[in-house]
């Protein structure tokens, strides 16, 4: 009965005024930069850092991760009525989504989306609250060995899930990695790689890495391709209620889609996109008929839409835990946690324990709010993807640079982040995919931290790594996940499952 | 004789060699130390020697095979150079001439990044962003900066 006091303590916690007004800006914002397309959840939350620091770090991360989930729900919005996802994690939506929409039936696929990811946010929820203190006790045996071995299987993870080719994923991680390494070196005091600047003697903020590879950049690359246009006919929205026959086919899949998406979002470098991906593909093959897919098959909604949802909130598990980031979204939570010196890791949950039960009650509550957000004013929201283009980008590059400059109140860091703005657009262009980049950089300092503590306990031995069984296991892992995308086999899979996206 | 099969994949290698061994080559002035005693410049200078090993693979690769369509586009330097510029602009501009200047030079700079610039359709647009920002990161989250030119005096 721990699980219900603790989640009794979420509740109250999540509930008070101020944090339920939290959340509810939270989940406006993401859904607003959900049907946006050209504005993502990294660069919205990376904006957005600097201004938490004036908060409770519990309304912080409350108001944060409102904003990543509730771009799944925008994202899928956009996707049924027009045709255009306003989140990767909702391109499989558009394929039956949009379908049902030429039909007639925008409305049913709407609320089908909404109550499907309801539901699998409900599930997920408990699934965090049950599967956290596990995961955190075990984190607690945990050595700097193991340490180790588990930021080179998030960084693993990363590398298999990105895009193109697997070689340019790791040379992203590694130079990530050396970008971390920037700064004051904590034991010696030495300054690395600072090139004499003073502003770089506390390393490069991977806020700013963020904001000029995933803000600047895209930006950047969206007007040399012709900016985003979008063709707004807005097909009629139709009844919004599903009847009894729409509830029998969709039920099986959203309880697939929920279970494939939590499972899946636990892994490093899963998450919203890839559970999506994989449901779609799950129930076209599970389907009797699968020649209906691609025409308005309301379970290749219902399946991928719970397991965005899922993925999305399962995907805090490790970074609540072991305070390893396995995203992009949540690399910036870690982020927003050092902000506030709270160190991610298993001690949250016992030092803080308010602020780990309050962000996952607050999850439910903020997707409650997103069903009432999203159903009844549906309309509302796709009016504005009327809005061009060439008003939302000056918009989005002026939050940024404020936004960076309130960082720590310095140009120096506007200027830097124009420059990473620079690298992303090469980056772009040579094809080398950016989110591992972030991550080797936010994970860097730790990983040199642990790799030293672990060799100096070892007196130098390096064969630690393998010899204790949890760090040789999670160091297996790693070569297995990469060892099976370099098969062919696999690899064309891979890419496959990649192109449906483009 | 040598041709490059896939340039994109060949100069990213280019790019990790590059930065690989700029940061061996700096490593070098950090104290590299034993593993049982990592100095400064292990970790780094391990690092960097994988990158460039990676780096020499991706070039290498690139010049034996490639995948077609893999030629780099035509380069269109307008939004790359206006973009940057006005992120540039805003932050030079901030310090000494407010928040009003700089987000005005930000919004006009960067919508000559795009087609279709109209002079009013913009200084309204401008106007209006401005004002927003203003009341948002100065007055209601009062983030520390200059609203109007310090040579106006307040």
């Amino acid at each position: 009965m721990e699980l219900l006091a603790n989640l009794a303590l979420g509740f109250q916690t999540a509930l008070s005024l101020a944090n339920v007004a939290y959340c509810f800006v939270g989940v406006l914002l993401g859904t607003l930069i959900g049907v946006l397309p050209g504005i993502g959840p990294v660069p919205t939350i990376a904006m957005l850092l600097p201004i938490t620091y004036t908060l409770p770090p519990v309304s912080a991360l409350i108001m944060l991760a409102g904003i990543f989930y509730g771009a799944q729900y925008g994202g899928s919005t956009t996707s049924i009525l027009v045709n255009l996802p306003g989140e990767a994690s909702s391109v499989v939506t558009c394929l039956d989504g949009y379908q049902m929409a030429r039909q007639g039936r925008a409305g049913v696929a709407r609320a089908i989306a909404a109550i499907g990811s309801f539901f699998a946010g409900t599930v997920s929820t408990v699934v965090l609250a049950a599967a956290g203190p596990l995961l955190g006790r075990l984190a607690i045996t945990f050595g700097p060995a193991e340490y180790f071995s588990l930021m080179v299987l998030g960084l693993a993870g990363a590398v298999v899930l990105a895009h193109g080719s697997l070689l340019k994923a790791v040379a992203m991680t590694v130079l990530g990695l050396l970008l971390g390494l920037v700064g004051t070196d904590v034991n010696s005091g030495a300054q690395r790689y600072t090139f004499g600047v003073p502003e770089l003697g506390d390393g490069i903020g991977f806020v700013i890495i963020a904001m000029g590879l995933f803000g600047f950049a895209e930006i950047i690359t969206n007007l040399i391709g012709g900016g985003v246009t979008r063709d707004v006919t807005t097909a009629r929205i139709g009844g919004l209620w599903p009847s009894r026959r729409d509830l029998r086919e969709a039920a099986p899949a959203v309880l697939r889609g929920t279970v494939l998406g939590s499972v899946l979002g636990v892994l490093p470098g899963g998450g919203a996109m890839l559970s999506s991906f994989a449901s779609y593909a799950l129930e076209k093959k599970i389907a009797k008929d699968p020649s209906r897919f691609g025409r308005g098959a309301i379970e290749g909604v219902a399946g991928p839409e719970s397991a965005n949802n899922a993925g999305a909130q399962t995907s805090f598990i490790p970074m609540l835990t072991l305070g390893i980031p396995g995203n992009s979204v949540m690399a910036l939570m870690v982020g927003a946690l050092m902000i506030h010196n709270i160190q991610p890791g298993p001690q949250v949950m016992t030092g803080n324990p308010a602020l780990f039960w309050g962000l996952v009650a607050s999850m439910w509550i903020g997707n409650l709010m997103l069903v009432i957000l999203n159903l009844p004013l549906i309309g509302m929201w796709v009016k504005l993807l009327t809005l061009p283009y060439r008003f939302m980008y000056p918009a989005i590059l002026l939050f940024c640079a404020i936004g960076t400059y309130s960082l720590g109140n310095n140009t120096f860091d506007v200027f830097l982040a124009a420059g990473f703005g620079l690298v992303g657009w090469v980056l772009h262009e040579l094809e080398c995919p950016p989110a591992p980049l972030l991550l080797g950089s936010i994970l860097g300092p730790m990983m040199e931290e642990n790799l030293r503590r672990a060799l100096l306990i070892s007196a130098g031995d390096a064969t630690v790594l393998v010899t204790r069984p949890i760090s040789a296991g999670l160091l297996a892992t790693a070569a297995v996940l990469v060892v099976l995308i370099a098969v062919p086999a696999l690899r064309t899979k891979r890419q496959e499952a990649f192109q449906e996206e483009s | 004789m040598m041709r490059i099969r896939d340039p994109r994949d060949f100069w990213s290698g280019v790019l990790c060699i590059a930065a690989g061994l700029g940061a061996v080559v700096m490593g070098r002035r950090y104290e590299f130390g034993t593993a049982a005693a990592m100095g400064p410049g292990y970790f780094p200078t391990i690092l960097g020697a994988l990158l460039v090993a990676l780096g020499l693979v991706a070039s290498g690769r690139a010049l034996r095979r490639g995948h077609g369509q893999s030629a780099l586009g035509a380069f269109r330097p307008r939004p790359l150079v206006m973009v940057l510029a006005s992120i540039v602009a805003f932050g030079v501009a901030l310090p000494k001439l407010g928040l009003v200047v700089a987000s005005m030079l930000l919004v006009v700079v960067s919508r000559l990044a795009a087609p279709g610039f109209r002079w009013l359709e913009v200084l309204v647009f401008g106007a209006a962003l401005t004002a927003l920002c203003s009341a948002v990161f100065v007055w209601g989250l009062k983030v520390p900066m200059l609203l109007w030119p310090a040579f106006l005096g307040q």
